[in-house]
């Protein structure tokens, strides 16, 4: 077309007024009432108006991924479409910038990549699929919770496994859906986090971590196990400020991380060791007498046997043996850490991964508490906290059907989050299952079996352990529905994929595990083609099962996500941070209004009220009642290898988008090259990783981050037709602690061994 | 080709590409078969076009060659780009919205056929240069600009069955013929200026 003409129209394509001309003239023609009919319809008085009239159109959004920083998001929508979105200024934390994932957002919502319609696999992972009716989708699973009700005389046939891919409080309404269906099986524990979140529970009667904002207050910070660097970059900012108000920054970790990269001291870490390092500098500190001795004797339970178990078991020589780190440095780093006041430790997530993860949390808890940093602005063990969570749960919240039959057994679900902990009191009761070995317990369990699974916020054929063993189980499987965004290994093995929003196509609202900030979650843009969020999943479920069968689902048939989520809201939530009502978060995120410290004046939640070096608890769950050392577990490989976080995933979010493989477009094995030499392996070649349960081969690269004895891959869901999978080499191996707080234990995600060779 | 046919088989084209099952597809299939002047080839197994169309179109994988035009015409493909805001402002000025507006993006190869056969009906009826310009553009800036990439992305295909082989071919051969038959206007304004 002539460029004259070319730009002509598009002035006119741009304007309001010359279109509506333009169709001005043609209705005068009268042409346009022979028309005929097709997919397109008369154009309505009121949508004529929308377009390209309005300025940006700001809502507020929370990025509700498994993220410590969980980001207070604003996001610009113009003519109905999200342009663009940046971290809120209103949050100190998120101080305006979001990382690369969050960033990524707008790919996220726009790829075309996106699972659109509810279909079915003919032959599962056979690639068949069927675009079939929201109404055909909920017509076979609700015939076939009926069969199973029908055949078992109870529903424990239908099991649930969900996680952390959604943390918005309104989406605890799939637990809520499987409540309102009947007694259920239930997946529960956490991947996560649970051996560290008991361990503080022992010794503090909660979780509950300051402000990472005081952070800056801090006279020497020490990243245990973390890496704020890939995984909360805006923790970032107040351990560069106390470093610049005078605080050393050391980092102690097995591998060299790109935090300890920026750190005033790193300290290599023997996998596992942690505890043997608290505890030895622990005993140095004894020696030392560099005990805060008003602490440990007004404000703690059992210090006396703690010194005395130092004493007579632990030295610094044995610590250096067990860590690899010299006595030395030890003494160096307890001494340094001692003296400084107020001085702090951040337990990463990674060293509770082990088989002694909970005993290793405990052991640095007693440190910090023992050198008077508990209760101290600046100061504090930190692993995460739930104190802002104290929503009302409605959409979890539902009853079971009249006549519902359940599980006879004990227990009934937990969750860290929600603090739901079982109703002890009815005759029936869900029945609960390891969440950390789904295989096994799918193989497992019996009388009924699990029938059917619903799976959703969760990828499990990626995130949970022994993918083959996976595998398998599902063949038990009689039905398996899975909710998701993107076609993932999951969804691969599923019988039915039902459509599900991003954070811009849904109501809710989140707070996080690490800050204290709450951050509404609006509605920015309209669900994009058949998609629902989990609520009205469940809303249109139970409209079809009360249809099929009156009475068989509680759930509400009509909802309004909006509605439910202002229904999350409470007095408490409200006191807590200062508000009057939900409406005021539309202008921006607000902070709680506690101490920046937690345990400011010293109580605790034990049943002792004090800080519990020695927890009858612990004893009583099976575990030795003082932070005593527990050796990891026993080596079943050559090589110990290690699957942290990459920067550019969540989990198995983010890294499937087109911005990810731009800069990470291919997965490695990353070893010393120490270790290569030995085995002839050079930089770049295909090699094969192995070990009991699998095998995987990727490239090789080489590098001294990694210590000679082990592998390091970063774990994720890579997309793109990339079968790699970590989780082929990580089998369910417990950790010691979770069954307390979460209903299971962790998973020794990080004592793995394998080996490797060139392909 | 006449105008009728020329409808007929835009119209089949349309709801081939927006069928929702087997049995749409072959209805579609069906009627293309009638307004095109050879044979189509012959589908065996209707249930398993279905499983190769959504593969290429549909998902839920990743869709080897989704049918929104700004996948192709964006710097970086995505859905709901500024050429689908466009597409959905050529809409307005026919007095026409999608049904889906938002929930589908509005340059769905479907919709746009559709709106190719409005554009068609009216220049039958009432032509004006208004009008042709506005069919020159859509024509010449927007469908000539993705539907040859779409078609390369759909032949790359591995397995490619015939049938959606020819729905391909027929459409890029109406495309080659439009744009030809503008440029020889343009040729025929031009020798007379
Ligand atoms: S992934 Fe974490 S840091 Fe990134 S945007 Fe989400 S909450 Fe923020």
């Amino acid at each position: 077309m002539e460029k004259l003409k070319q730009k002509q129209m598009e002035k006119t394509l741009a304007c309001n007024h010359s279109r509506r001309r333009f169709l001005q003239g043609l209705l005068a023609t009268g042409v346009l009432a022979t028309m005929p009919s097709g997919l397109l319809q008369p154009l309505l008085v009121e949508a004529k108006d929308l377009l390209n009239e309005a300025e940006y159109q700001i809502f507020r959004n929370a990025c509700p991924r498994n993220c410590y920083d969980t980001c207070s998001i604003k996001s610009f929508v113009k003519d109905g479409v999200l342009q663009y979105v940046e971290g809120a200024t209103e949050s100190s934390f998120t101080a305006g910038g979001l990382c690369v994932k969050g960033n990524s957002y707008a790919r996220q919502l726009y790829s075309p990549d996106r699972i659109k319609y509810p279909m079915k696999q003919i032959g599962r992972g056979s690639g068949n699929w069927k675009r079939i009716s929201w109404d055909e989708a909920l017509e076979t699973i609700s015939s076939k919770i009926l069969e199973i009700k029908a055949k078992d005389d109870n529903l424990l046939g239908l099991g649930l496994t969900k996680y952390s891919g959604n943390f918005g409080i309104t989406h605890y309404g799939v637990e809520g859906m499987m409540s309102s269906l009947g007694y259920t099986t239930r997946f529960v524990g956490t991947p996560c986090w649970p051996a560290g979140i008991d361990a503080q529970n022992y010794d503090t009667g909660s979780m509950w971590c300051n402000d990472p904002e005081d952070m800056v207050h801090s006279k020497y910070i020490i990243v245990w196990g973390a890496n704020p660097a890939f995984c909360s970059v805006h923790t970032m900012k107040y351990i560069y400020e106390a470093r610049e108000r005078g605080a050393k920054v050391v980092v102690i970790d097995p591998l060299l991380t790109q935090t300890a990269a920026k750190a005033d001291l790193y300290l290599q870490v023997a996998a596992g060791e942690d505890g043997a390092l608290a505890l030895g500098m622990a005993r140095h500190l004894v020696d030392k007498q560099l005990v805060d001795r008003e602490f440990v004797t007004r404000y703690a339970l059992g210090y006396a046997e703690f010194e005395a178990y130092l004493k007579k078991n632990i030295t610094v020589t044995w610590a250096a043996e067990k860590t690899g780190i010299p006595a030395a440095e030890i003494r160096q780093l307890a001494e340094e850490f001692a003296r400084a006041d107020p001085a702090t430790i951040w337990i990463g997530y990674g060293m509770q991964r082990h088989v002694n993860g909970g005993a290793n949390v405990r052991a640095i808890d007693a440190l910090v508490a023992m050198t008077g940093n508990i209760g101290k602005t600046g100061g504090g063990a930190r692993y995460g906290h739930l104190q802002t969570w104290g929503f009302n749960y409605h959409a979890m919240i539902q009853d079971k059907p009249a006549g519902s039959k359940g599980w006879l057994g004990k227990g009934g679900p937990m969750g860290e989050f929600h603090g739901a902990s079982g109703d002890q009191q009815a005759k029936y009761r869900d029945r609960t299952v390891n969440i950390n070995k789904i295989a096994q317990e799918i193989l497992d369990t019996n009388d009924p079996p699990v029938r059917m699974l619903w799976v959703a916020c969760k990828n499990v054929l990626s995130q949970d352990f022994d993918t083959n063993k996976i595998k398998r189980a599902f063949e038990k499987l009689e039905l398996i529905v899975a909710v998701d965004l993107f076609f993932n290994p999951t969804v691969e093995q599923a019988d039915i994929v039902l459509p599900t929003v991003t954070p811009f196509e849904d109501w809710t609202v989140n707070v996080s595990y690490w800050h204290y900030w709450l951050s509404l979650n609006e509605q920015a843009v309209k669900p994009l083609y058949e998609t629902k969020t989990d609520i009205d999943i469940a809303a249109a479920l139970s409209k079809k099962m009360n249809a099929k069968q009156p009475g068989s689902c509680t759930f509400p048939q009509e909802i309004d996500s909006k509605q439910w989520m202002e229904k999350e809201f409470n007095q408490g939530i409200y006191d807590l941070f200062g508000i009057d009502s939900w409406q005021q978060l539309r202008q921006g995120p607000v902070k709680a209004k506690l101490k920046s410290a937690s345990f400011p004046d010293r109580k605790f939640l034990t049943p002792s009220t004090k800080y519990e070096f020695r927890s009858e608890l612990a004893a009583a769950n099976g575990h030795a009642a003082l932070p005593e050392y527990k050796a990891g577990r026993k080596a079943y490989g050559p090589l110990r290898l290690l699957t942290p976080h990459s920067k550019f995933s969540l989990h198995s979010q983010f890294q499937n988008l087109d911005w990810m493989h731009d800069f990470n477009n291919e997965p490695f094995v990353y070893l010393h090259p120490q270790t290569a030499k030995s085995r002839g392996i050079k930089e770049g070649q295909l090699v094969r990783v192995f070990n009991k349960i699998g095998e995987l081969s990727m490239k090789a690269k080489l590098t001294d981050n990694v210590p000679t004895d082990a592998l390091l891959m970063y774990e994720s869901w890579f997309g793109r037709k990339n079968n790699f999978n970590v989780n082929t080499l990580v089998d369910d191996e417990s950790s010691d602690m979770g069954a307390f707080k979460t209903g299971a234990p962790g998973v020794a995600i990080h004592d793995q061994f394998a080996d490797i060779a060139k392909a | 080709m006449n105008d009728t046919q020329e409808l007929q088989q835009l119209e089949a084209l349309r709801d081939f590409f927006i069928a929702r099952n087997e049995v749409q597809l072959a209805a579609a299939y069906a009627a293309l078969n009638m307004a095109v002047s050879f044979d189509l080839p012959s589908v065996n197994d209707w249930e398993a076009l279905e499983f190769s169309f959504n593969r290429l179109f549909i998902g839920p994988m990743a869709p080897f060659a989704p049918f929104f035009a700004s996948v192709y015409l964006e710097p970086e493909p995505q859905v709901m780009g500024k050429s689908t805001l466009i597409t959905r402002q050529i809409f307005e000025m026919l007095g026409l919205q999608s049904p889906w507006q938002e929930s589908l993006p509005d340059d769905h190869l479907s919709l746009e056929l559709d709106a190719c056969i409005r554009l068609l009906t009216i220049r039958q009826a009432h032509s004006s240069p208004e009008v042709e310009d506005l069919w020159n553009y859509f024509l010449q800036e927007h469908l000539a600009q993705w539907l040859p990439s779409w078609f390369k992305r759909v032949r790359a295909a591995e397995n490619l069955p015939a049938a959606i082989l020819i729905t391909i071919d027929v459409l890029a051969a109406w495309l080659a013929e439009k744009i030809d038959s503008l440029k020889s206007t343009d040729r025929r304004l031009a020798h007379n200026e």
